[in-house]
């Protein structure tokens, strides 16, 4: 099969009063860094939980690799195992310290040794430049420094493929600057990435295709520059303009 | 002696079930708001509150009621050799102890702005407390209260030991005369169980209500 | 009155049987309503309406009426029953940990719905299982929020064992019973007996609050959100 990591076809879920998930389908293959925007409360939240499969699409198929998980008999918490997923609050392991969190799915998933899990969890939190936080509490840490260990907690079993749900939104504006840094350096290495957000210059720097998400569905798509210098629809425009603005405001 | 017969009996139980744990309520309330109000705004004194929560909480209502009844009894016929009285005595103290715990933390859930709104519009300080802060405090406490409230007319059956004829008294009876221990005692706990339910029942909606209201 | 307390002392041997009675069987008590309401409460959570519904009854006769009663149901009942005699230690012993655990499944199911919502998600998405979230990140989390709880209960429990006394067991209590019944010295005994409960419970939730303070991860409290 050609080197599609994740696909969604004609998925759609539905809340009693919000249709979240239109027949949205899309095809992620590896290497591509795509990122999702739109305004609040179109359901760009629910299709990416939708993706990972920790929403259940009411319809349609969500396919990782050659592995059709929407299948009722699918052992999702394997298929889980090699997506990450970055929550936008973060969700770290309260009573756990930074390792402990990175650990915990390396000892328990992936059934690795306690010293082989320790080391790779060290790794990773290296990678995201939290070596200082290692031994320190969700509770000690700065918002900042928490999601780059939720990051490093999705990243540490090696996952076919990253999902991140806006994991800059719940920050402080100074805190988000670290976060897009760690998150460039996993795009230039090559990480494949499906990036929920509205941090536009992050956006323009590193994403290789814009969606825009709206009411449920998928209005438009295309490279940055498209976005930023001439969207095609209306509402893809009107959004552009106020986001901007905003953007050059800060 | 057949069942209804059984029931009925025990049934005429509950008055005396429901004055006890009644006064003992409402003497709760008249005991525990003074208290939780004064451990929280007069330091100086709140060592006191502290010590009478201590002791309430640490000995058991069953062993109080046996000293006040049958120990200061000796001395003081009136009132405590009378075991209705002592009763409620011992259960409103006590439960002027739990109550006092769930007012302070509802005074502390509240917060301090509804007072300071309140004197700086002129009232006193007991007059602001009394006047702002206690319709506040009693509306917020209601679950709490909810549960003491069942807990008394549980703990009302202690009274049977000092010779209240409340519903266990009069199950004790009836399996000394009928030699059958199973049908009085089953017979009764459901009639506990049925008087608590509605209490547990409408505390659990109005949680359901709170969590609801604060989007959970 | 005062030398009356000092005729007590010669009781000490009575007092101290009935005070280690009371001890094993409130200890016996919570420990096993701790393991069992956490069974309960996680029942809860995931069972089925059919599980649900017994675990919904059998909270609401045990935590609805009297320990009082539920004792003489069982330790004089049970055996009428079936025909069989059996020993009412063993009988209050059990009533006392159904009792216990009754209550603490109220409070351990507050505990884990207190960090069950992000918690779990988080979980799932590294790969863990529903049961292996729960295992290692729900539960640990659960048991710290649930100590001032247990407090209470081990409290509470304390004091409902002075009703052992009236099934024939010789706890505390049992033991003013008997010493006020021979002697007639009665208003001591009890202030002794009182005074003795107090600073056991007193003691042991100092040592609880100890405990929480220990184990307490910074972070995890009751009113988290």
């Amino acid at each position: 099969m050609t080197d599609t990591v994740m696909e969604a076809r004609d998925v759609c879920k539905k809340y009693e009063k919000l249709e979240a998930v239109k027949n949205v389908s899309m095809q992620i293959r590896k290497g591509d860094i795509k990122l999702i925007f739109g305004p609040s409360g179109s359901g760009k939240s629910t299709f990416l939980r939708c993706m990972a499969m920790l929403t259940i699409p009411d319809s349609g198929e969500i396919y990782l690799g050659d592995q059709c998980l929407t299948k009722p008999a699918t052992d999702l918490n394997k298929a889980r195992a090699r997506i990450g997923f970055v929550f936008q609050h973060i969700y770290l392991f309260r009573h756990l310290t930074a390792l402990g969190n990175v650990e915990l799915s390396l000892k328990h998933v992936l059934k690795l040794p306690k010293e082989e899990a320790r080391n790779r969890a060290l790794a990773a939190l290296k990678e995201v430049n939290v070596s200082d936080c290692v031994n320190k509490y969700p509770s000690q840490m700065s918002g900042g420094q928490q999601q780059r260990v939720g990051i490093a907690r999705a990243i540490a079993r090696n996952p076919d493929i990253i999902l991140l749900d806006e994991p800059t939104s719940a920050l402080d504006p100074e805190l988000t600057g670290e976060v897009i840094d760690t998150l460039r350096d996993l795009a230039k290495e090559g990480t494949t990435m499906l990036i929920v957000s509205h941090e536009m210059p992050f956006a323009r720097e590193v994403a290789e295709e814009m969606i825009f998400y709206d009411q449920g569905t998928i209005v438009e798509t295309g490279t940055p520059a498209h976005f930023f210098n001439h969207p095609n629809s209306e509402r893809a425009q009107k959004f552009m303009t106020r986001i901007i603005k905003r953007t050059m405001r800060e | 002696m057949d069942v209804w017969q059984t029931l009925i009996y025990l049934l005429e139980g509950l008055p005396l079930t429901f004055s006890i744990s009644i006064i003992a309520f409402i003497s709760g309330i008249a005991i525990g708001l003074p208290l939780a109000f004064i451990r929280v705004y007069e330091k100086d004194v709140s060592f006191v509150v502290d010590a009478y929560e201590k002791v309430f909480r640490g000995v058991p209502e069953l062993v109080l009621m046996l000293l006040f009844c049958f120990g200061l009894g000796y001395y003081f016929a009136v009132p405590f050799a009378n075991p209705f009285f002592t009763a409620a005595f011992v259960l409103g103290l006590r439960s002027g102890a739990n109550q006092s715990q769930i007012f302070r933390g509802a005074i502390r859930g509240i917060g301090d702005e509804q007072l300071i709104a309140a004197q700086s519009g002129g009232f006193s300080k007991w007059q602001a407390i009394w006047h702002v802060m206690v319709p506040q405090v009693l509306t917020y406490s209601t679950p709490g209260l909810g549960s003491e409230y069942a807990l008394l007319i549980k703990d009302s059956a202690y009274a049977w030991v000092i010779g209240v004829l409340e519903i266990m008294k009069r199950a004790e009876l009836l399996s000394v005369q009928t030699s059958n221990l199973v049908i009085p005692f089953s017979i009764t706990l459901l009639i506990y169980v049925a008087i608590t339910f509605p209490i547990a029942q409408w505390l659990d909606r109005w949680g359901n209500k709170k969590r609801k209201k604060m989007g959970l | 009155m005062f030398d009356q307390f000092g005729f007590i002392g010669q009781f000490y041997p009575q007092i101290l049987q009935g005070f280690t009675l009371t001890l094993e069987i409130t200890a016996f008590g919570v420990t096993f309503g701790l393991l069992l309401g956490t069974l309960l409460a996680v029942g809860d959570i995931y069972g089925n309406k059919v599980a649900r519904s017994i675990i919904g009854v059998y909270v609401e006769l045990f935590r609805g009426s009297p320990l009082f009663v539920q004792l003489f149901l069982a330790v004089y009942g049970i055996p009428a029953i079936i025909h069989i005699p059996i020993n009412h230690y063993l009988l209050a012993f059990l009533i006392f940990g159904l009792n216990s655990a009754a209550y603490q499944k109220g409070y351990m199911k507050g505990a884990i719905e207190a960090v069950y919502g992000d918690q779990m998600d988080a979980g799932l998405s590294t790969g863990m299982s529903k049961t292996q979230t729960l295992l290692h990140v729900i539960l640990p989390q659960a048991y710290r929020i649930v100590i001032p709880s247990w407090t209470n209960e081990f409290c509470s429990l304390t004091k409902s064992s002075s009703a052992l006394a009236w099934v024939g067991i010789f706890d505390l209590t049992a033991a003013g019973v008997e010493i006020t019944g021979i002697y007639y010295v009665v208003l001591p005994v009890w202030i002794v007996i009182g005074v003795i409960y107090l600073i056991w419970i007193s003691a042991m939730a100092k040592v609880f609050d100890y405990l929480y303070e220990k184990w307490k991860i910074p972070g995890i409290e009751l009113n988290m959100q």
